[in-house]
């Protein structure tokens, strides 16, 4: 077990030096100028080639990946092109906001997505299991930007029970939470439903009925227990989907988070906060499907790794 | 989310005591002064740009100034209708065609109480000069020396002329030298003369300033509190201001103007822009190089129906090159909508099977697409067949660069309300050397000459060369943008820029 920990750890570390050189080339070859991006449109060529000298942009490609990976490892990302700040300051200014907005939804994804897939396993074929269908059905196919729109001019604007956007209390958590949470919770209640079905079809799950115990343990100790494999592999992937993949929910909500800044990095060419997102986000994705390999042992008994 | 904050604590024993101090100051005070200084309430404005930096010599975002400027005051101030006013210099003149003298404004002091004089705009001026990786640096490259004459007197002088010198001063704000010993820890919590003070600011949510009570000119600002919040989504920025949670938003679009007049409370206001939409040529490149295709092109284009059907008339029709209000501005005939015209033109000048490549920044403009396609089906009525590229913004400005284009979709906000800088950028040899590579020695010398800081000169030369560059048709300039904001009706005072600036110093709430 230690070992393969160890294994996976080293893993890792290569899967980040390639994802830092891929995207350190692939900025740097796709065409788009950073100071011709930072100064206002047209400004003169001569103003262009000294920002972008500012910049350190017109050193030979390895000479600039040198540069970076020497300052990484003194934990230095860079400069910030458009914000003329530390990158990583600017970044992790942001990842508070994303962590509070991915774990809200995520907290939905689980709490509804769970329910829902188990109460339609359960009542297979009855209205309720209908209903769960088309809730899940909707979820997967409303398209985030929209979904975002009509819960504000709801429940912002014509009701005006919760505010509209912005960054300061749990209220303004919610819209944004359940925008995001959408389609992974769609995602999640009929991955339960579909191999909490398969179960409960098995013979060891007559069996328990046979000897006399309650649905309740049934359902939640053999049945769920049982299905929670595949549902653990979807939700470590959609935990890095909600992590990144906010984008859009956050540019509805103007909720301050890393997706937002990123995609404006890119639009940009501000190298150091793209380099340091993905990066960071790659360490974070790594490590979570790490821990969801683990967690397989805890689930599975029967899963063991050497 | 980290808040740089200069003022998160509540009021100390120290601060109430000055605070109850100062209040019964002013029960002593005659009424008229006490009117004067009245103020109350909270002003939120929701802004389509997140402001990158404090700093106010390191950007050119329009919505940064709209911030900047309630904590910073310029030089010169420039009204709605482009004429250029006092603001921290009293007066100015030009002594001769390479220098200017500023008198400035006594009795200023920045939000720590260091007296405004000579010494901040020295440092500040020398800074922007000095220091190349502002993004402001680059207008000033042309500054030789910046002086102080006593402690309320600033000459400049330039290497060359430098007639726009008092429009640009509009959007620098002064500094305090000490401001110099750590930039990083001053524009963390920045001060100015301004009539706000900096509060705090949330990166890529908000910033909060509040009512500097020793303003200069009296009577501003009328509220305690200002909130700026960053709201790029427009859908999102209206939202909040129909559910009254702010009060402002700037860049409305056309077709969101009748929902914004239905809703309770909400006002629209709109003003002609001092921008213009216009799509440049690449003229070193065949077929577009020839005049006559260019005119072509301009004759078979209806502005009108633009301007009607897809700009909901949002959109005014082009007199000049430069929008009225400007100096240099001369009415000139309007553009014709001819397309038998342009058919003759292009049979008389041999042209068949043209085709051209118009090249857009995605989503950078409202409605630019829909605009393209119906230029394109109007230019396919005279035989000319447009490729739309609508291209991600630096990969479309890298084929600017590289002249890979024939039509190139864009705008010129007359950014500080001098036609200097587009006629400098657009109308140069070395200006338009990697943009549309636009070469006319007469328009060149004529752009030098006016230069000069005699108002009476520069109008004449800009007439001059205005009516050169209608007839050449270097560009389409297909209409002026009118700025369009939401407005809730408890505002009052409220002005809509024709620089999209969102000014609120002077506006009170009910």
């Amino acid at each position: 077990m230690k070992a393969y920990v160890l294994r996976r750890l080293w893993q890792s570390a290569l899967t980040l030096v390639g994802v830092s050189v891929l995207v350190f080339v692939i900025l740097r070859v796709v065409p788009g100028d950073p100071a011709k991006m930072l100064l206002p449109d047209g400004a003169p060529q001569s103003a262009v080639d000294e920002l972008n000298r500012q910049l350190g942009l017109h050193e030979p490609l390895h000479v600039q990946y040198a540069i970076f990976v020497r300052s990484v490892f003194r934990g230095d990302f860079g400069q910030s092109f458009q914000y003329r700040a530390p990158a990583l300051q600017v970044v992790v200014e942001r990842l508070g906001a994303t962590v509070q907005l991915a774990l809200a939804a995520l907290v939905i994804t689980v709490g509804v997505g769970v329910s829902l897939g188990i109460v339609a396993a359960v009542r297979h074929g009855t209205g309720y299991d209908y209903a769960s269908t088309v809730l899940a059905v909707l979820g997967q196919s409303l398209p985030n930007f929209w979904l975002g729109i009509m819960l504000i001019l709801l429940f912002g604007v014509a009701l005006r029970w919760l505010p509209t956007s912005g960054f300061e209390s749990w209220r303004h958590l919610i819209l944004p939470a359940v925008t995001l949470a959408a389609f992974p919770m769609a995602l999640v209640a009929r991955l339960t439903r579909s191999s909490m079905l398969e179960i409960l079809g098995r013979d060891f799950i007559r069996t328990g009925r046979a000897k006399g115990l309650a649905e309740r343990a049934v359902i939640l100790r053999h049945v769920l227990r049982n299905a929670a494999v595949p549902l653990l592999t979807v939700l470590g992937l959609q935990i890095g989907t909600l992590l990144g993949g906010a984008v859009i929910t956050e540019s509805v909500f103007a909720w301050p988070g890393m997706g937002k800044l990123v995609v404006d990095a890119i639009f940009f060419r501000d190298f150091p906060v793209v380099q340091t997102v993905l990066i960071l986000s790659a360490t974070i994705f790594v490590l979570i499907n790490l821990l969801v390999d683990l967690l397989y042992t805890v689930i599975d008994p029967r899963i063991r790794y050497s | 989310m980290r808040k740089s904050s200069a003022a998160s604590s509540p009021v100390g024993r120290r601060q109430f005591l000055a605070l109850s101090t100062a209040g019964l100051a002013a029960a002593g005070l005659p009424r008229a002064a006490r009117a004067q200084a009245k103020r109350s309430g909270e002003l939120v404005a929701g802004l389509s740009e997140r402001m990158l930096t404090l700093d106010p010599a390191n950007h050119y975002s329009i919505s940064s100034t709209s911030v900047h400027r309630h904590m910073f005051d310029p030089l010169v101030d420039v009204t709605n209708d482009s004429k250029f006013v006092p603001a921290l210099a009293e007066s100015w003149r030009a002594v001769n065609n390479l220098t200017w003298r500023f008198n400035l404004r006594k009795n200023v002091t920045f939000h720590d109480g260091t007296p405004f004089n000579a010494d901040s705009v020295v440092f500040t001026l020398r800074r922007v000069k000095e220091n190349t990786k502002l993004i402001k640096s680059f207008v000033y490259q042309d500054l030789e020396s910046v002086e102080k004459d006593g402690d309320y007197s600033v000459v400049i002088t330039s290497r060359r002329p430098f007639g726009s010198l008092p429009a640009h001063l509009t959007m620098l704000g002064m500094l305090p030298p000490g401001a110099g010993k750590n930039e990083d820890a001053f524009f963390q919590k920045p001060i100015g003369t301004g009539p706000f003070r900096f509060v705090s600011w949330t990166h890529g949510d908000n910033i909060v300033l509040s009512a500097n009570p020793s303003y200069w000119k009296p009577a501003q600002p009328k509220v305690e509190k200002l909130t700026f919040r960053f709201i790029p989504e427009l859908s999102t920025r209206a939202a909040a201001l129909r559910a009254g949670e702010i009060h402002v938003i700037d860049r409305v679009t056309p077709d969101l103007v009748e929902t914004l007049k239905g809703s309770r409370g909400v006002k629209v206001f709109d003003v002609p822009a001092v921008e213009a939409q216009r799509w440049i040529f690449q003229l070193a490149k065949e077929p577009v190089k020839d005049q006559r295709l260019r005119q072509a092109i301009s004759l078979a284009i209806d502005r009108n129906v633009i301007i009607k059907e897809l700009l909901l008339g949002y959109g005014r029709p082009v007199d000049s090159p430069v929008p009225p209000g400007l100096i240099g501005h001369t009415s000139l005939p309007a553009k014709a909508y001819d397309p038998e015209k342009a058919k003759q033109i292009l049979k008389q000048a041999g042209y068949k099977d043209v085709s051209i490549d118009f090249v857009l920044m995605k989503d950078f403009y409202p409605k630019q697409l829909e605009i393209t396609q119906a230029v394109a089906a109007m230019l396919g009525e005279v035989g000319i067949k447009v490729n739309i590229k609508n291209l991600e913004i630096a990969t479309a400005r890298e084929q600017r660069s590289a002249g890979t284009y024939d039509m190139f979709y864009s705008g010129w906000a007359h950014m500080p309300h001098d036609p200097d800088w587009y006629f400098g950028q657009w109308f140069t040899k070395a200006g338009s050397e990697k943009l549309t590579r636009y070469n006319n020695p007469r328009v060149e010398q004529l752009i030098a000459e006016g230069r000069v800081p005699d108002p009476k000169v520069r109008q004449a030369k800009y007439e001059e060369l205005e009516r050169i560059l209608w007839d050449e048709e270097p560009e389409i300039w297909l209409c002026y943008t009118v700025a369009i904001y939401g407005v809730s009706d408890r505002l009052r005072n409220f002005e809509p820029r024709r620089d999209y600036y969102v000014l609120l110093s002077d506006v009170a709430i009910a």
